[in-house]
């Protein structure tokens, strides 16, 4: 085994999976709220920018921000569908409603995009670097460096701005948020918006490495979640710190153990937590940075 | 002139029991007006109202008219950009947010209606609040904590600054010494509806006052007025006057 | 509405569990009217066993799939890699559907909402991966070839290999399942439920230990759901993975929703509408999909309280005028 080039596979695989998790951070952190139409996200974001780039010929750059414009919509739209039931915290209506969005998702994209598995390419992918034992493409370099911008932006954004300051309002008393002049539905729609925008830009950025298919949103909660959870629920550097660890540990996992149990690793892995730090997840909802 | 606030008919309901029932209230601009009553009275229901606001989900119905425009139905932010501010009992600023934060994170419409007070402004009338600029709110004693739960209401440039028991859980020098400052401020033009369970501290500083029965006014006037009313020497000044 | 005498009920409700079972017959009785009566009589009963976990514990279990597909997969091994009989299969189906829901339970045992709903839908994506990659589960192919359901009792044999000769154990089915949650809704152990989901303080200063009401209320929805699992093999004749599929879920979810929580028989004509609308109006697999997260949605958003609420609300303004 080519240790170097394993660990170098983990960062990269560790980048990709905070990427996608860090919407649902912010989701979970701020606001209490779970999405289980993320993978469907995902998915849809990845199509979109696979049939922006195979009907029209534009250039892999333009697919992306076209993609993430277009899920970010998607996110506003879902949270402006489900308002009444966030503003009155109907948390458990709220899941069984992400979930029914997500597969309307899945169905939609059934029909636009037919079954069958696509190619979907960055340029950037041929772009080969290699330093001594290791190599890896332009695109994972192009994925590390904007999942460190994206934390180190939301970092910043929850403790510098207004808005953060609104998102950490939201977090703590929701009802207070009113009588501050701040239009809470704007915070949650804002939220959700955010958590599109995240998802989308992580689909184009990772999902270029294997063939995309309509299906592949189911598995994407779970990694998510595992993260979000091993962080710390709503921290956004711990967030970064577990989805690193999960991807070094899931490389190795595949390398040494076998490939196809990864899920169920990570799976017991978060049992393991869940048994050894039980108050993690029994206590919901606090807004760390 | 017209009155800064006038609420009639109003009614107040959780479920089906009515907690408030108010036929005629006014406050005046540029005065200070308390509501005054015991514990479970309709006090904080009927601010609250005002306000539209709620941490549960009382039915309102009847008219509030700020300046002679009816609010009555408006969200609780929007009267809150309108410069209608509640400083609500209890939990009044955000604990995760520091203290310069809480202070810089209201939001105010250009046309709320009040005078502004810019971040000095605040931090020269509550200088502690100065010192303790970078300190969570969550950190902070009771009194700091309502000095900053008014001091974010005045960054708001309210016009009607509506203050819920802001006397609760303080010591009595600090209440004394708080209600002076909310009295400096009316002389300085602004209009605050006030509150209060502490009748005596109520008087030394209203210019008018309700007495809250059950979610009914039983009496009102001017506090001069009000001072020789049978019913507040009995039920509150009468233990320590007589 | 005036509660009638007892013999009287019981000869109304018998009258309508037979009126039920000749529905199928009174509509034409065509093989693909028994296939559809089948399939809702089987998928019904798969989501009564989530019914009692969503309606009376107040949280959502994302793992019922996983029930489900342990009560196909344990009926398919049995009967076709050790070749025993339908009701060997059953008692199977039970028992791993006891035993996976006894270790999920005990994981889920502190987690409340999101992260319940979370790590049960972690457990079921796992179920699924253990399942495509070992082989004593089929793998990715699946097992194919289970027999037709033959069940015999004493001398008696019988046996279903068509549709309407299946339609008789689908119902039985289905009525066993509602007579089971209509018992657990009056037993101590569904009111200790509904009082540790609506008032849990109130509950555990009544002494109820909540996490061992869960448990046990898990512990017995999950066969429920096995065991329409272990119909739905031999109906099948195969099993795979695709039995993990969201659209399992989310149909046993809708058909909870959609008619009203707590309502004896709402999961029953949820799932006949959607079920319905599969069998007879099919849009094809992907538009069947868009159609369900959109029921699913529009219940959730504009009545979440179900269609039976509707109608009761509509009755009630009619009384007020």
């Amino acid at each position: 085994m080519n240790v170097a080039q394993q660990l170098v596979n983990g960062i990269i695989i560790g980048h990709a999976y905070a990427l996608v998790a860090v919407g649902w951070t912010l989701l979970l952190g701020a606001a209490r709220l779970v999405n289980f139409g993320h993978g469907q996200i995902y998915m849809v974001s990845a199509f979109i920018a696979w049939w922006v780039m195979s009907t029209t010929g534009l250039p892999y750059a333009l697919a992306v921000p076209l993609a993430i414009l277009a899920s970010a919509a998607l996110g506003a739209i879902m949270q402006r569908l489900f308002l009444r039931l966030t503003l009155s915290q109907d948390l458990v209506n709220l899941m069984i409603a992400t979930l029914g969005f997500g597969q309307i998702l899945e169905g939609a994209a059934g029909l636009a995009f037919g079954p069958k598995p696509e190619t979907f390419t960055s340029p950037l992918q041929a772009i080969i670097f290699t330093l001594g034992p290791v190599w890896f493409t332009a695109q994972d370099t192009l994925t590390v460096g904007a999942t460190i911008l994206v934390f180190l932006g939301l970092y910043l954004v929850l403790d510098r701005t207004r808005f953060g300051a609104a998102v950490r309002m939201v977090a703590e008393d929701p009802p207070l948020v009113a009588l501050y002049g701040i239009q809470i539905s704007h915070v949650y729609i804002s939220i959700f918006a955010f958590e599109g925008a995240a998802v989308a830009f992580a689909a184009v950025l990772i999902a270029p490495r294997t063939p995309i298919l309509t299906s592949m949103g189911f598995e994407q909660v779970v990694m998510t979640f595992v993260v979000v959870v091993l962080g710390g629920i709503g921290s956004v550097g711990g967030s970064y710190i577990a989805g690193l660890l999960l991807g070094l540990f899931t490389t190795f996992f595949s390398a040494l153990v076998s490939p196809a149990y990864t899920t169920a690793s990570i799976f017991a892995l978060l049992i393991a937590f869940m048994v050894l730090r039980p108050g993690k997840l029994a206590a919901s909802g606090n807004f760390a940075r | 002139m017209s009155a800064r606030l006038q609420v009639r008919n109003l009614r107040v309901a959780y479920d089906r029991n009515l907690a408030v029932s108010i036929e005629h209230l006014t406050v005046e601009p540029g005065t200070l007006a308390a509501v005054i009553g015991a514990n479970g009275a309709g006090k904080s229901t009927l601010i609250n109202a005002i306000a539209n606001w709620s941490r549960a989900a009382p039915r309102l119905s009847g008219e509030i008219l700020i300046d002679d425009r009816a609010v009555a139905g408006k969200p609780a932010d929007l009267l809150a950009r309108r410069g209608v501010v509640l400083v609500p009992e209890g939990r009044g600023v955000f604990m995760g947010l520091t203290v310069e934060e809480n202070l810089r994170a209201g939001l105010s419409a250009v046309n709320a209606g009040g005078k502004t007070y810019s971040l000095a402004d605040i931090y020269t009338l509550f200088p502690r609040l100065r010192e303790r600029g970078t300190t969570p709110g969550g950190s902070l004693s009771g009194g700091e904590r309502q000095m900053l739960a008014i001091g974010r209401a005045l960054r708001m440039a309210p016009r009607l600054l509506l203050l819920d028991e802001p006397s609760i859980g303080l010591a009595p020098r600090l209440v004394s010494l708080l209600l002076e400052t909310i009295r400096a401020l009316v002389d300085g033009g602004l209009t605050v509806f006030l509150v209060e369970q502490n009748v005596h501290a109520a008087m030394a500083v209203a210019d008018s006052l309700y007495l809250l029965e059950r979610g009914r006014v039983v009496a009102s006037g001017s506090v001069a007025a009000m001072r020789d009313d049978p019913r507040i020497i009995e039920a509150y000044l009468g233990a320590r006057d007589g | 509405m005036k509660a009638l005498p007892a013999p009287l009920r019981l000869f109304g409700l018998a009258a309508l569990a037979l009126l039920g079972f000749f529905l199928p017959r009174l509509l034409g009785g065509s093989s693909h009217v028994y296939d559809t009566f089948g399939m809702i009589a089987t998928f019904s009963a798969m989501s009564y066993g989530l019914d009692i976990i969503l309606s009376d514990l107040g949280e959502i279990s994302l793992a019922h799939t996983a029930f489900f597909a342990t009560g196909a997969y344990a009926a398919a091994i049995l009967s076709v890699n050790d070749g025993q009989g339908a009701w060997v299969a059953m008692a199977g189906a039970v028992l791993a559907a006891l035993a996976l829901a006894l270790v999920l339970g005990m994981i889920t045992l502190r987690t409340r909402e999101f992260a319940f709903s979370l790590v049960t839908y972690a457990a079921a994506v796992v179920c699924m991966n253990v399942a495509a990659n070992w082989d004593f589960l089929g793998g990715s192919d699946g097992i194919v070839g289970i027999p037709p359901l033959t069940l015999s009792i004493g001398p008696a044999s019988f046996s279903a290999s068509q549709p309407p000769q299946f339609w008789p154990f689908a119902y039985l089915l289905l009525l066993l399942t509602l007579y089971v949650v209509h018992r657990f809704r009056r037993s101590r152990l569904g009111q200790a439920a509904l009082m540790v989901h609506m008032n849990p303080r109130l509950a555990s200063m009544c002494g109820l230990a909540g996490n061992q009401v869960r448990l046990l209320v898990f512990l017995v929805s999950a066969p429920i759901s096995a065991l329409a699992g272990w119909l739905y093999a031999f109906q099948r004749a195969y099993v795979g993975t695709d039995l993990f599929d969201t659209y399992f879920l989310v149909l046993m979810l809708t058909g909870v929703i959609l008619a009203g929580r707590r309502l004896l028989l709402g999961p029953l004509l949820g799932t006949a509408l959607l079920v319905g609308q599969k069998s007879f109006f099919s849009l094809g697999a992907y538009g069947d999909k868009l159609i369900l997260g959109t029921v699913l949605v529009g219940i959730l958003c504009f009545c979440p309280k179900g269609l039976a609420n509707l109608w009761r609300r509509r009755s009630h303004a009619a009384v007020e005028k």
